[in-house]
């Protein structure tokens, strides 16, 4: 599943240069625990689950989570972010199971 | 009397068969997760054999009651100037009864502005979550909050 989707969102969506934010990573993600049976089969279901994420503005990594098995089902991860000035706002995730993807936003403060 | 200490004898060996089956259960059934870690090496793993000071300034916010154990939002926030001399540089999530104890470790710098985390967890079972926050100047500050949890999330 290469086309996960996942959004990024900015909390207030009005802010200025020097604000903090609330930055808001969501996925879309089952985060198996590898724990799991499968109901029909009795299999038991890989663990499949992020394990790192990482936020960037303008290529430069501002905070970087480590991800287990724990964290729930679409995970949404809400970090304060200063607003230093207009930029692009990257996050990049992987996965334990090596897929990787990223989401880009771009920070617009006004005045 | 008679009556009295035969229903204590049975409530004990029934809250005992509680406590102890379902780890049983599991341990028969399920193959642990490969992470699967303690709270006491995973602690130790991150503070270096320090024990954590419980401290006002973190502020854990959860519910005291989880209906759904698989969505449990967590919010923690660290009273911190945040700047580069003084800074929270790590926020560390532990579900204390979970197979993996490690839930999630924030790594944060002076541009969050401020010390602030929020996401929502699984939870297997009632139990305490627990917050460690490291700061810049090596020191590691904690709070906890007990949870129930009406349906287990984990499994």
């Amino acid at each position: 599943m290469a086309d996960r989707k996942s959004l990024i969102k900015i909390k207030p969506k009005k802010y200025k240069t020097g604000e903090v934010v609330k930055v808001s990573f969501m996925i879309m993600h089952p985060m198996e625990t590898g724990m799991r049976k499968d109901k029909k089969t009795g299999q038991i279901v890989p663990a499949d689950y992020i394990s790192d994420v990482q936020f960037l503005f303008d290529g430069k990594p501002f905070t970087t989570l480590k991800v287990w098995e724990s964290v729930s089902t679409n995970p949404v991860f809400t970090v304060g972010f200063k607003v230093p000035g207009n930029g692009a706002l990257t996050v990049t995730y992987k996965t334990n199971t090596g897929e990787s993807g990223e989401s880009t936003k771009k920070v617009k403060p006004k005045g | 009397m008679q009556r009295r200490a035969f229903l204590q004898t049975v409530g004990l060996a029934a809250v005992a068969g509680a406590v102890i089956t379902p780890s049983m259960a599991l341990a028969a059934e399920q193959p642990k997760g490969a992470n699967a870690m303690g709270l006491d090496a995973a602690l130790k793993a991150i503070t270096g054999g320090k024990m954590p000071t419980p401290s006002d300034k973190v502020h854990l916010k959860a519910p005291e009651i989880a209906e759904n154990g698989a969505v449990v939002p967590v919010t923690v926030e660290v009273d911190s100037p945040m700047t580069p001399e003084d800074y929270i540089k790590a926020i560390h999530v532990f579900a204390t009864k979970n197979s993996n104890v490690r839930t999630l470790d924030a790594m944060l710098t002076p541009a969050n502005g401020v010390a602030f985390f929020s996401t929502r967890i699984k939870l297997g079972s009632t139990q305490d979550v627990m917050v460690v926050a490291e700061t810049s100047k090596g020191e590691f500050l904690s709070a906890k909050q007990s949870i129930k949890v009406t349906i287990g999330g984990c499994g």
